[in-house]
């Protein structure tokens, strides 16, 4: 019993392990469900944002959400293996914001991206 | 004693290969579904190609279509504002299959939202097979716009791209967009896909 303890934290350790090597991953991998959304925390300092899904032609969306009117900015959707938009910019304020992807069918395994 | 020492080597070493194998999966399956920082990197540094135009209109600014083939063995298609190259909306799929498996592959853009009634500029790209004779934007109304093909080549391939700027009377009347079609040069449909604002 205490072998097989050792040998199933091993086992989550290397998956966590595994996980967290790579970078930027706000939500997933994992299965998606038509209507499941993701977001990240404000910040100023993000530059794009990306679905990425194991294969193509699942329907999805990513855009960013601003901190102050909540309006949508830079919106993309379509059914491609990858899904990319940019934070919005401008020269004369910040624009505090969050990345925010939605899954509009189901189901299919992927992953939000944050830069 | 030692026998105790040798079975826990054992399972130790069963362990880790566990570990391995785990980690081998998990990393097999990033590698498949596409690995976001390579990707992401080669989407920065490959060159994009000019597919088609859309004109400034009502205000908003002219965008380009691009279409980029990434070092990563991905075909990307962009929707830009005119000139600002790293200001990129849009998607990649497989350069071995650039339309997943189907006559038309479409992305749709827009700023403001997600109510119809506060979207400021709102946008549609695309790549066809070359059996596709006109793609046709079905509104929520019943209405269709017909949109411009033009001729691409994509990897050695032939395609037809193109990109369309909905009218933004048409969104503050809450005329939108719900689907996308592919009709032959028979008239038949041969391809739908959905879209719209989706909050």
């Amino acid at each position: 019993m205490k072998r097989l303890a050792v040998v199933a934290v091993l086992l989550l350790a290397s998956f966590i392990l595994a996980s967290a090597a790579v970078a930027a991953i706000y939500a997933g991998p994992r299965q998606w469900y038509a209507g499941q959304t993701a977001s990240t925390g404000f910040s100023p300092s993000w530059v794009r944002n990306a679905f990425g899904t194991y294969g193509s032609g699942y329907d999805k969306t990513v855009t960013f959400i601003d901190n102050k009117s909540y309006s949508w900015h830079n919106t993309v959707r379509n059914t491609s293996g990858w899904t990319e938009t940019y934070a919005p910019y401008s020269p004369f304020f910040q624009i505090t914001d969050k990345g925010h992807c939605k899954a509009n069918v189901g189901s299919f395994w992927g992953s939000c991206n944050i830069y | 004693m030692k026998r105790i020492t040798r079975r826990w080597a054992v399972l130790g070493a069963i362990a880790i290969l566990a570990c391995i194998a785990t980690g081998g999966v998990i990393a097999a399956q990033f590698r498949t579904f596409d690995n976001p920082d390579r990707l992401a990197n080669a989407i920065d540094k490959d060159p994009l190609v000019l597919a088609a135009d859309i004109p400034a209109a009502g205000g908003a600014a002219r965008h380009s279509v691009f279409v980029q083939t990434t070092s990563t063995g991905h075909v990307c298609l962009w929707d830009v504002p005119s000139g600002q190259p790293r200001l990129r909306q849009g998607g990649c799929n497989s350069a071995d299959d650039p339309l997943a498996g189907r006559p038309l592959s479409v992305s749709f853009a827009y700023d403001g939202g997600p109510s119809v009634a506060s979207v400021r500029d709102a946008r549609l790209i695309g790549l066809a097979a070359t059996n596709v004779a006109t793609v046709e934007v079905v509104m929520n109304d019943g209405t269709r716009r017909t949109i411009r093909l033009k001729r691409a080549r994509v990897g050695g391939d032939e395609y037809f791209a193109f990109g369309y700027r909905f009218h933004v009377g048409d969104l503050r009347r809450g005329i939108e967009p719900v689907a996308v079609v592919a009709l032959d040069e028979s008239g038949a449909e041969i391809d739908r896909q959905t879209t719209g604002f989706n909050g």
